[in-house]
């Protein structure tokens, strides 16, 4: 978000005064006066709606994790006073992380494995493309981007089923490898590089647009500025390009492994239990006799790990604009 | 330009405002508080109840009366089915939509457990249901089934194997809440063309740890199907059995299985993939291997499906219930009874889904004869003295259930 | 016109002579960067051709969506029990897929306008918790909002709101509030308050200057948005399928997932190519309405269907 000083400065100015004059929201000085309530009363529905459905269901999910179960059928019975919550069967979960036989133990370590590699992938394919439409593209650029938005509007869905269908035994990509010679794999009986590439064909969109957002604005004169400067064209990439792209690079990391974390249907789709993820578990707990709490436990885990990466994000996005403002 | 950033943040400002949101909930919890505490686990029922077994048959108590005969049938009524997928002829649903004036709507589920969850928790509202009998006690218990009109289902004496109704079977003597639906074993389903029956025969339940066929070995996706099997390759009796050794036994089995093996946990691996030769091995219940002949590539014939099942295997029967709550209960009565007429359950079974229904005008020895079921295919089929020899699946009792439980958490989690 | 004098011109100097075919291609000197355009294509190539394939396979033939047998519109209309057309639950479920859809957007894209117009102008505390919880809620994986939601209507609000329909479109809602509010955000950034202060000045009242001034501004956004929150409604299988009560509540989506798993006939593959068409329809509708509300000012709706 970097921008030439071209006299902001009375821009900014003028916007701060009158931001003064909406909060106090009293004064007539200029006719800019909105009653105190205006402006929330537009956001009162989304507020109101957010704490239903979103906060409140995460209430439930405590309650859950930390309540107990029916005796007959065995389902959750949640306990809604935080008072009288119990924590044991929630520390059984997370003993299922490190305590023998640590049943979450390798799930979650092939959770970590495919969102690391899966967002590694992404950034190094998606990078050098992104790169490419914004700065190389020419006149086919606008086809490119048709062709680099399309898979949004097409289902992730549609796309991995494409995918299942030319990994099968008797699908194209085996048919191709025939003809160099090379015997049929069965892509689909639980490899963990068939669930990654899937993870990676899924998710690349994600990270090649708002990547190329950020390329695309970089200016001309930046880079110019540099070879002016005597820098060849690989330091002038690491040097200028590089580092002015970062917060998009964060920013497609973050649009990219979060989701990864809770991603378990790329699994069921193109692996088998032998490379489930820790989503896979939520999933298979949620209908099983006696395991709903732990599946309300889990689903805390994931949280934990979603959030701290996103307050990192947040923090280095908040140092980059207070950097460049 | 912006004048502001949406995300300027600080940890502290997150801090803040996330205890600033956790403020508003415990607000909310006083609401709540005039529910009570949840009580200790289980005064109620699961002590008093014998678990059925087939030499403890069990009569269950009737949780309310069932509904007069005389109640007329919904008209114009959609009939809410909740059943395993492909397990019904769509043929015969529209025959019974054409026979009555209404709609079926068919809502299935992956496996027994997940069925019964969401029938527990009201998630799903159906007016018929298609339980196995480990369930149907509970069901009762728990008032989520309701007893059955008998004057409505005429076939049921008339055309159906006289155990089921006199005395009865043994988890619903008098048939209070059930009739059953298809009978079957679970054996070992194979491709004739990679194994030869010989081998199949000498191997027996070992054809999971055949080498030849490795990566391409399917298992049932169902935890009692899946270790009850396992228990008994590891020459257990008891197929619902407590011993601790035995389920960690057959659970290591069948990580084996799958680990070394390269087999796969799916519940269509035998109508589905073993007739296009994805699979070689694969763990079938007896309608599933009768069934896959429907799925075979064009051009393949039936000689490829082979069938093994030992002298003494699991045996059992499915069962259909209508749930307290069905909005069609009449209807529903109609439906049971509609699925035991002999000529309709007879192309339910003959026509589509290959499982045996247990019909008395249904003669097992000619079922080969008529081409129902390809000659090699002959242990597939079910008599009334298997039931009195083969081991029969029943509840257990819960805390049973979490070492099962448990263990089938472990393969899941891919060991 | 970024790429001007550091990379290559527009015109060749004529003295270099042009050489054709691949070994000019490979030896031009004024050739774009071949590795990077090898991969672009290749990645969009390998983006697209799947989907394609797919679509390829509804018209197979035979049984199988991954070895060709032949053309036919077996799938779409003439099995009489398993094809598209004549299943009577593929039919219920696309039926659901546009309910769920259309219900969405109509909840969600004015909800998450207002929102954004709101949180964008209001000072306060609450203001920046809820704008947090709907960042939260746009990076939260999908699977735990599902299970949330799911545990609230099956424990808490069991008999008052059983799962269904409407579940569905609450949990949809709620999903896709956030992308509405974002991209409507960017674009309420971009616009800035002099427009709407410039008519204050003159004499409007702020209920006028929102509606004459503002609404018109935002509406490629608003366009733009309604239109992602379909498509993402009609794609959407995650939240659906945890909400979803009897057969009927089932839309495409989770009748596609629950095939996948299974032995999914090239109907399935028919089923996800009218998501697919009906998706892109929505898309092309949305982008031409708000080209032509934005009247000739092409750079915000261009910016805000790609921008995201």
């Amino acid at each position: 978000m970097a921008e030439a000083p071209t006299g902001n400065e009375v821009t900014r100015r003028r916007r701060s005064r009158s931001d003064r004059r909406r909060s106090t929201a009293t004064t007539r000085e200029t006719g800019v006066w909105y009653p105190k309530a205006y402006w929330p009363s537009f956001a009162a529905p989304g507020v109101l709606w957010l704490a239903v459905w979103f906060l409140l269901p995460f209430y439930v999910v405590l309650s859950v994790a930390f309540g107990s179960v029916d005796p007959a059928f065995r389902l959750a019975e949640p306990t809604f006073q935080f008072w009288w919550w119990d924590f044991s069967t929630f520390q059984e979960t997370l003993e299922g992380f490190y305590v023998a036989p640590a049943i979450y133990q390798d799930p979650a370590i092939r959770t970590l494995t495919y969102v690391i590699v899966a967002s590694t992938v992404c950034l190094m394919v998606g990078y050098p493309i992104a790169y490419f439409t914004a700065r190389h593209a020419g006149r086919w650029r606008s086809l490119i981007l048709v062709l680099l938005v399309a898979p949004f509007w097409i289902s992730y869905l549609m796309r991995v089923y494409a995918w299942q269908s030319l990994l099968q035994p008797d699908g194209y990509i085996n048919d191709i490898l025939g003809v160099v010679g090379v015997e049929p794999i069965l892509w689909l009986s639980g490899k963990q590089f068939t669930v990654i590439l899937g993870l990676v064909y899924g998710y690349i969109p994600f990270m090649i647009l708002p990547l190329y957002a950020s390329l695309d604005r970089i200016q001309q004169s930046h880079l110019e500025a540099g070879r002016d400067l005597g820098a060849g064209p690989a330091r002038t990439f690491l040097r200028v390009t590089l580092p002015l792209s970062k917060q998009a690079i964060l920013a497609g990391l973050v649009i990219v492994a979060l989701p990864m974390f809770g991603d378990y249907y790329t699994n069921d789709l193109l692996g088998s239990d032998a490379t489930s993820t820790l989503g896979n578990m939520v999933d298979n707990a949620i209908v099983q006799a006696g395991q709903q709490p732990a599946a309300g436990g889990l689903a805390i885990v994931l949280m934990v790990l979603v959030l701290i990466p996103m307050l990192y994000y947040m923090r280095e996005t908040r140092r980059a604009i207070s950097r460049t403002s | 330009m912006p004048r502001r950033h949406p995300l300027e943040f600080s940890r502290r400002d997150f801090l803040r405002r996330a205890g600033g949101a956790a403020v508003a909930v415990p607000s909310l919890a006083a609401i709540l508080a005039a529910c009570g505490k949840p009580d200790e686990p289980g005064q109620t029922g699961s002590q008093a109840r014998t678990l059925a077994r087939p030499d403890k048959p069990v009569t269950l108590e009737l949780n309310g009366d069932p509904i007069g005969a005389d109640t007329p049938i919904e008209e114009g009524a959609t009939l809410q089915v909740y059943n395993w997928s492909a397990y019904m002829y769509k043929k015969v649903l529209k025959n019974f939509e054409d026979k009555f004036g209404v709609t079926v709507e068919w809502t299935t589920f992956n496996n027994m457990e997940e069925g019964i969850q969401k029938l527990a928790a009201g998630q799903v509202d159906a007016d018929v249901f298609f339980p196995t009998t480990d369930y149907i006690s509970r069901l009762a218990q728990q008032d989520l089934i309701q007893p059955l009109q008998h004057a409505l289902i005429p076939n049921m004496e008339a055309n159906v194997w006289e155990s089921f109704w006199n005395p009865g079977p043994f988890y619903d003597t008098g048939w209070r809440y059930t009739v059953p639906y298809t009978i079957y074993t679970t054996g070992v389903a194979y491709r004739r063309d990679h194994i030869s029956d010989s081998e199949a025969d000498a191997q027996g339940y070992e054809l999971f740890f055949n080498q030849g066929a490795a990566g391409k070995i399917s298992y049932y996706d169902s935890y009692r199907d899946a270790l009850g099997m396992m228990l008994l390759r590891n020459g257990v009796t008891d197929p619902n059995s407590g011993d601790p050794a035995a389920i960690t036994a057959a659970k290591d089995a069948i990580l084996e299985m799958l680990n070394t093996y390269g087999a796969r946990l799916t519940i269509n691996g035998t109508y589905a993939k073993l007739p296009e030769d994805e699979y070689w091995v694969s763990q079938s219940w007896s309608g599933d291997i009768v069934g896959a002949k429907w799925y075979l590539p064009k051009g393949t014939s039936t000689d490829v499906l082979g069938f093994w099942y030992p002298e003494k295997g699991l045996i059992g029967n499915d069962t259909i219930v209508i749930p307290k709550n069905a909005k069609n209960p009449r209807l529903a009565h109609e439906f049971l009874n509609f699925f035991l007429d002999e000529e309709q359950g007879y192309v339910n079974f003959a026509d589509w889904n290959g499982y045996q229904p247990p019909f008395t005008t249904i003669d097992p020895s000619a079922l080969i004869d008529d081409g129902v079921v390809p000659e090699q295919l002959d242990r597939a089929v079910v008599t009334e003295d298997m039931f009195t020899t083969a081991y029969i699946q029943g509840e257990l009792e819960p805390d049973i259930d979490d070492l099962w439980l448990a263990a089938w958490n472990e393969i899941q989690a891919g060991g | 016109m970024s790429d001007t004098a550091i990379t290559a011109p527009t015109t060749r100097p004529s003295r270099v002579a042009t050489r054709r075919g691949v070994f000019g291609w490979v030896r031009d000197p004024w050739r774009k960067p071949r590795f990077l355009q090898t991969l672009t294509w290749g990645y969009l190539a390998w983006s697209i051709l799947p989907v394609l394939i797919a679509i390829m396979f509804s018209f197979n033939a035979g049984r199988s969506r991954s070895t060709w047998q032949g053309f036919s519109f077996r799938w779409w209309y003439q099995d009489e029990f398993d094809s598209l057309w004549r299943d009577q639950d593929l039919r219920r479920a696309m039926v659901q897929t546009f309910r769920l859809a259309i219900a969405t957007v109509v909840l969600a894209v004015p909800i998450g306008t207002a929102f954004a117009i709101g949180i964008d102008r209001w000072r306060g505390r609450i203001s920046r918790t809820a704008n947090f919880a709907m960042l939260l809620q746009f990076v939260v994986p999908e699977l735990i909002l599902s299970i949330a939601l799911f545990l609230l209507f099956n424990k808490v609000l069991k008999d008052l709101f059983p799962l269904g329909t409407y579940a569905q479109i609450v949990g949809l809602t709620t999903f896709q509030l956030s992308y509405s509010v974002i991209i409507v955000r960017a674009r309420l950034l971009s616009i800035g308050p002099e427009y709407e202060e410039a008519a204050m000045d003159l004499g409007a009242t702020p209920g006028q200057a929102l509606r004459r001034v503002l609404m018109p501004l935002l509406m490629p956004a608003v366009l733009a948005s309604a239109a992602l929150v379909f498509a993402d409604a009609v794609d959407n299988f995650v939240t659906v399928r945890y909400l979803s009560g009897p057969a009927s509540s089932e839309p495409l989506s989770v009748k596609i997932y629950t095939a996948a798993r299974q032995s999914p006939a090239p109907s399935i593959n028919a089923a996800a190519t009218v998501m697919l068409v009906s998706t892109l329809f929505m898309i092309a509708i949305g982008w031409f309405l708000s080209r032509r509300v934005s009247k000739g000012d092409t750079s915000g709706a261009d910016a805000v269907f790609t921008g995201l």
